[in-house]
C-alpha cells in the first residue's frame, strides 16, 4: 500500500514546506484510501443504529435497505421490559466492582514493580505477561468448580473476583510504565521531607500518576463491561445476566429478532460511548505506553 | 491441572476425583476434532496476525497526519475498539447473513447469483470469522503503530530530503526501522489475541458448522460447558496454557530487547 502512496507522491512532485513524509500522505491516493478505512468502520456502525430503527417487518423483508419508515418499536420494547434495567445494574455493578478491586490491587503492585529493580521484578513481570495471556475458555472451567465449592455461582461476587483476578495483570503492566515515568528525585525529595513510604505513595505518587490511574480505570470498565464469558457460566438463570451477556445469549439463539437485538446493542454501547468520549485522549496515550513499554 | 488428569463430570464436579492418569490427554489426541481444531487455531490466528499487523500499519500510514478528518476517522477505529465484542460480532453475523448487506449487495450488481453462507459454510465460516477478528483488532494496532511513527522527527525527514532520498528510500529506510521493534511486541500480542479470542466465534457461529470455526481454547471451553466432559475440557486448556507459555516466552525476550533499546 505504501508503495502505491509513494509512487503517487513521486508523480505529483510539487514543491512544498511540509516535510517529504507528510507531503506523500496528502497525495490523491491517500485520501480514497481514508475514505475506504472510514466506510470500513463507519458502515457497521451506521448499520447497528439503523437496523434498530426498524420495524422487525422491514427487517424480514429488506434487510439491507436504506429507505424505511423509522421506528422507535424495538427500543420501546426493549425498555419496556424490566429485565433490562436488572441486567443494565448488574452491567453497571460488575464493572464498577471490578474497576474498584482491580485498581486496589493494580496500582500498588504497578508501583512497587516499578521501583524495586531485582531479580524478582523481572519473575513478576514475566508471570504477569503469562496470566495476562492465558485464555479466559481455560480459566472458566477450574474456576466453575472453585466457585461452586465457594458458593459463589450464581452471585455478583463470584464475577467480580473472576473479572478482577482476569484483569488485574493487565492493570499492573498497564500502571507500572506510568510510575516509572515520575522521577525518583521527588520521592527522594518527599523523603527528606520525612515522609514514609506509604505516605509518599499516597501523597506524593498517587497524585502525580493520576493520568494513569484513570486510564487504567477506564480499560477496565470497558473490558469488564464486555465480559461476557463468566458472566454468562457463572450465573445459573438469565435473570441476572448483565447486558453483555444478554447479548451474547441472544444473538446466538436460532430466529433472532435483529431490530430488538440491535436496539440491545446501541443500548450497551451508550455508556461505553459516554465514557469514551470523556477519556478518549487518555486511552489514545495510554494505551500505547502501556502496549510497548 | 489436577482437572485434567481425572474423570469430572456434572455428577462428581464436588466429589473426589477419580484419578485416570493421562486418559483424558490420550482420548482428547484421539479424537478427530483434536487435528481439525489444532489446524482451525493455526489459520485462524495466521489470518487475524497477518492482516491485523498490516492492515495495523497502512492505517497508521494513512492517519499519521493530524488533522480534522484523520483525527475523526482514528476516532471512530478506536471507539470500535473499545465497543464490547458482542456489539461487533452481532453486527458482524447481521451483515454477512444469507440476506444482509453485503450479500444484498452482491445479489445487486450481479457478482453472486446466489447469497453465500458466510458463516455456514464449512469452508468458509473460519476465515469470515477471522476476517472480523482482524477488523476489530486493526484499531488497537493502528494506535500503537502510529505513535511510533509520529516520533519520528521532522527534522530526520528533513535531512534525509537534503541528501536526496526519495520516498520509497524514506519508507525503506526511516520507517520500517522505526516501527521495527513496535511491530515485534505487537506481533506477539496479536498472535496472543488471536489464539485467546473467543467472544467472536461464540457470538458468530459457536464453533460450528461442525467444528469448522473451534479453535483449540474454544474446544475445552464446548468440552466443559457443553458436553459436560470437565475433565476432557481441562485435559484440552491445559493444552492451550502450555502454548500460550510458549508465546509469552517470546514476548517477554521481545520486550526486554526494546527497554534495552530505550
Amino acid at each position: 500500500m505504501s508503495n502505491t502512496v509513494d509512487r503517487t507522491a513521486r508523480m505529483t512532485n510539487k514543491p512544498s514546506r511540509m516535510s517529504a513524509l507528510w507531503r506523500k500522505l496528502k497525495s490523491p491516493v491517500a485520501t480514497p484510501l481514508r475514505l475506504v478505512l472510514f466506510l470500513i468502520y463507519g458502515i457497521p456502525l451506521l448499520w447497528i443504529v439503523l437496523t434498530s430503527l426498524k420495524s422487525p417487518r422491514d427487517v424480514i423483508s429488506s434487510q439491507s435497505s436504506f429507505v424505511f419508515a423509522p421506528t422507535l418499536e424495538a427500543y420501546s420494547e426493549a425498555l419496556g421490559n424490566s429485565g433490562l434495567y436488572t441486567a443494565l445494574q448488574q452491567s453497571l455493578v460488575i464493572a464498577t466492582g471490578t474497576v474498584i478491586f482491580t485498581l486496589l490491587l493494580a496500582v500498588p503492585a504497578g508501583y512497587g514493580l516499578a521501583r524495586v529493580n531485582s531479580r524478582i521484578t523481572t519473575v513478576g513481570l514475566g508471570m504477569l505477561i503469562v496470566l495476562q495471556m492465558l485464555p479466559q475458555t481455560s480459566n472458566v472451567i477450574p474456576l466453575y468448580q472453585i466457585f461452586g465449592q465457594w458458593n459463589l455461582l450464581n452471585t455478583n461476587a463470584g464475577v467480580i473476583i473472576a473479572d478482577t483476578a482476569m484483569l488485574v495483570p493487565f492493570g499492573v503492566l498497564l500502571m507500572r510504565p506510568f510510575f516509572r515515568a515520575v522521577p525518583v528525585a521527588l520521592e527522594e525529595a518527599a523523603n527528606l521531607d520525612g515522609a514514609g513510604t506509604f505516605r509518599t505513595f499516597f501523597s506524593v505518587m498517587m497524585p502525580i500518576a493520576r493520568n494513569g490511574i484513570a486510564t487504567t480505570g477506564t480499560l477496565i470498565f470497558l473490558l469488564a463491561w464486555g465480559e461476557f464469558l463468566y458472566a454468562v457460566n457463572f450465573f445459573l438463570t438469565p435473570n441476572n445476566y448483565p447486558l453483555s451477556a444478554l447479548l451474547a445469549q441472544q444473538v446466538s439463539a436460532f430466529g433472532i429478532d435483529w431490530p430488538g437485538l440491535m436496539a440491545l446493542a446501541v443500548i450497551t454501547s451508550l455508556p461505553i460511548m459516554v465514557l469514551f468520549a470523556f477519556t478518549y485522549r487518555l486511552l489514545r496515550e495510554g494505551l500505547t505506553l502501556g502496549a510497548v513499554k | 491441572m489436577r482437572m485434567s488428569v481425572s474423570d469430572v463430570t456434572v455428577s462428581t464436579l464436588n466429589d473426589t476425583w477419580t484419578f485416570s492418569g493421562l486418559e483424558n490427554f490420550q482420548n482428547d489426541f484421539a479424537s478427530p476434532a483434536f487435528g481439525e481444531t489444532v489446524l482451525n487455531t493455526v489459520i485462524f490466528v495466521g489470518i487475524v496476525t497477518v492482516l491485523g499487523l498490516a492492515g495495523g500499519l497502512g492505517a497508521a500510514i494513512l492517519l499519521a497526519k493530524s488533522g480534522k478528518w484523520t483525527g475523526f476517522i482514528l476516532g471512530l477505529l478506536v471507539f470500535i475498539w473499545a465497543l464490547p465484542p458482542v456489539v461487533n460480532g452481532s453486527v458482524w453475523k447481521f451483515l454477512l447473513g444469507s440476506s444482509g448487506l453485503l450479500n444484498s449487495i452482491g445479489l445487486e450488481t450481479g457478482l453472486t447469483t446466489q447469497p453465500i453462507p458466510f458463516l455456514f459454510d464449512d469452508s468458509i465460516a473460519l476465515y469470515s470469522v477471522a476476517l472480523v477478528n482482524a477488523w476489530a483488532v486493526i484499531p488497537f494496532n493502528a494506535l500503537v503503530f502510529r505513535a511510533s511513527i509520529m516520533g519520528i522527527s521532522p527534522e530526520v525527514l528533513e535531512a534525509a530530503k537534503m541528501d536526496g532520498a526519495s520516498r520509497w528510500k524514506e519508507i525503506r529506510h526511516i520507517l520500517v526501522p522505526v516501527v521495527k521493534p513496535t511491530t515485534l511486541v505487537l506481533l506477539v500480542l496479536t498472535v496472543v489475541y488471536g489464539f485467546r479470542s473467543f467472544d467472536f466465534i461464540y457470538v458468530m457461529t459457536f464453533g460450528g458448522p461442525g467444528v469448522a470455526t473451534t479453535t483449540l481454547p474454544f474446544l475445552g471451553y464446548i468440552q466443559a460447558f457443553v458436553r459436560f466432559d470437565f475433565g476432557l475440557g481441562a485435559a484440552t486448556a491445559v493444552i492451550a496454557v502450555a502454548m500460550v507459555i510458549v508465546l509469552a516466552v517470546l514476548y517477554a525476550r521481545s520486550v526486554r530487547r526494546e527497554e534495552a533499546n530505550s
